[in-house]
């Protein structure tokens, strides 16, 4: 009859304790009863074992969904955790691929992550290109300021044709000095089309 | 002393059966292999023999399939890509720590051992060692892989701990 009695009391805690769980409480393991039923033991292991696990999952998903990544322990038996171990493992991995293309490795892709990897691959093929097209137009730039940069200082030019001394040349020697307009093509983009001023008309043509 | 030229050329010794056989057969001769080895010699002995296995494999292929000159992200990415286009696995790297040379790598879908049942042991052993294989070939370094966890959440998946010795 005592016996009895003990079992049900061991099965009442039990009862509650999955109760508790059910309802979000973590609660204590339930002692092992060495006259009980080696079935209701068995049981009890279980559920113990149970509360464990849900104890271990529950102290990692809080700071889990608070994006805190680092110190997150859940052991190895623990495949009831399975799901949030896949989730933790996720989120490492994508924060540090973030980190990497944050460095400029844009050959970093996510695979097998449904929407989001097409999402972050995206985003790493835009950031690529938007990169580039940026590099592409500061060499650019580069490249018109290094022309600008060689019509700057003190041009030498002749006093009587107007032609100009090419930098750093023999003054006395006439074929370093060229016409204005090819002076400034050959060191800018801009090129010059001919014609005739109204004053200059009227000079070399009178009639 | 094993050569990659010993893998032959598939592509002209299969013109109909082509380069693809099933998981399947890979893990009969795998399992099948480890089984007699263990009868043999014991699982302790037989799980060196499957690390010194996949250590070789490692070896040869990051010797030749691999960019070992591109910086150590380019060639996790580039071991990434291979590892998937050969179908071998999905490695995820967790973290990376280049001055301490210390990973924590995931694999998913593993051709070793992915839908296999929970034991609480490791069987990665094949693995172990050709994560270790991968990173000394590309290194010069002296590398010890060990499997440190694994889950399923439908695939299973296994976490290898990566250190320079």
């Amino acid at each position: 009859m005592l016996e009895k009695n003990n079992e049900e009391i061991l099965i009442a805690e039990l009862i509650r304790n999955i109760n508790d769980l059910l309802v979000g409480k973590i609660p204590k393991q339930v002692e092992l009863d060495e006259k009980s039923n080696p079935l209701l033991n068995e049981l009890r292991d279980c559920i113990n074992q149970l509360v464990v696990f849900i104890k271990e999952i529950k102290e990692c998903i809080i700071p889990l969904s608070q994006g805190n990544l680092k110190h997150i322990q859940i052991s190895s038996d623990n495949y009831l955790a399975s799901p949030f171990k896949a989730l933790h493992s996720s989120l490492l991995h994508l924060t540090w691929q973030a980190a990497e293309v944050a460095k400029g490795d844009y050959t970093q892709r996510v695979d097998f992550m449904g929407d989001f990897s097409n999402a972050f691959n995206s985003m790493v093929v835009s950031l690529e290109t938007n990169e580039n097209l940026l590099k592409n137009k500061i060499a650019e730039l580069k490249d018109a300021i290094d022309h600008i940069s060689t019509l700057e200082g003190l041009l030498p030019v002749c006093a009587f044709c107007k032609k100009i001394r090419l930098e750093g040349t023999d003054p006395d020697t006439q074929k370093n000095w060229v016409n204005v307009e090819k002076y400034i093509e050959d060191r800018t983009k801009a090129h010059f089309s001919h014609g005739i001023c109204p004053e200059c008309l009227n000079k070399y043509y009178p009639e | 002393m094993f050569r990659w030229s010993d893998l032959g050329d598939v592509n002209f010794g299969r013109p109909n059966l082509g380069q693809n056989v099933p998981v399947l057969v890979y893990r009969l001769l795998q399992y099948t292999l480890k089984n007699v080895l263990v009868d043999e010699f014991g699982s302790d002995k037989a799980n060196e023999i499957f690390i010194r296995g996949g250590r070789l494999a490692g070896i040869h292929f990051c010797r030749n399939l691999l960019n070992k000159s591109l910086p150590l992200e380019g060639f996790l990415s580039n071991l990434q890509k291979t590892l998937k286009d050969n179908s071998i696995g999905i490695l995820r790297v967790e973290s990376a720590d280049q001055d301490e040379m210390h990973f924590v790598l995931t694999v998913a879908e593993d051709l070793d051992c992915s839908g296999l049942p929970f034991e609480n042991k490791t069987v990665c052993q094949y693995d172990e060692g050709f994560i270790s294989g991968v990173m000394e070939e590309y290194t010069g370094g002296i590398f010890n892989a060990k499997e440190i966890d694994c889950w399923a959440s439908g695939d299973r998946v296994c976490r290898f701990d990566v250190r320079k010795e």
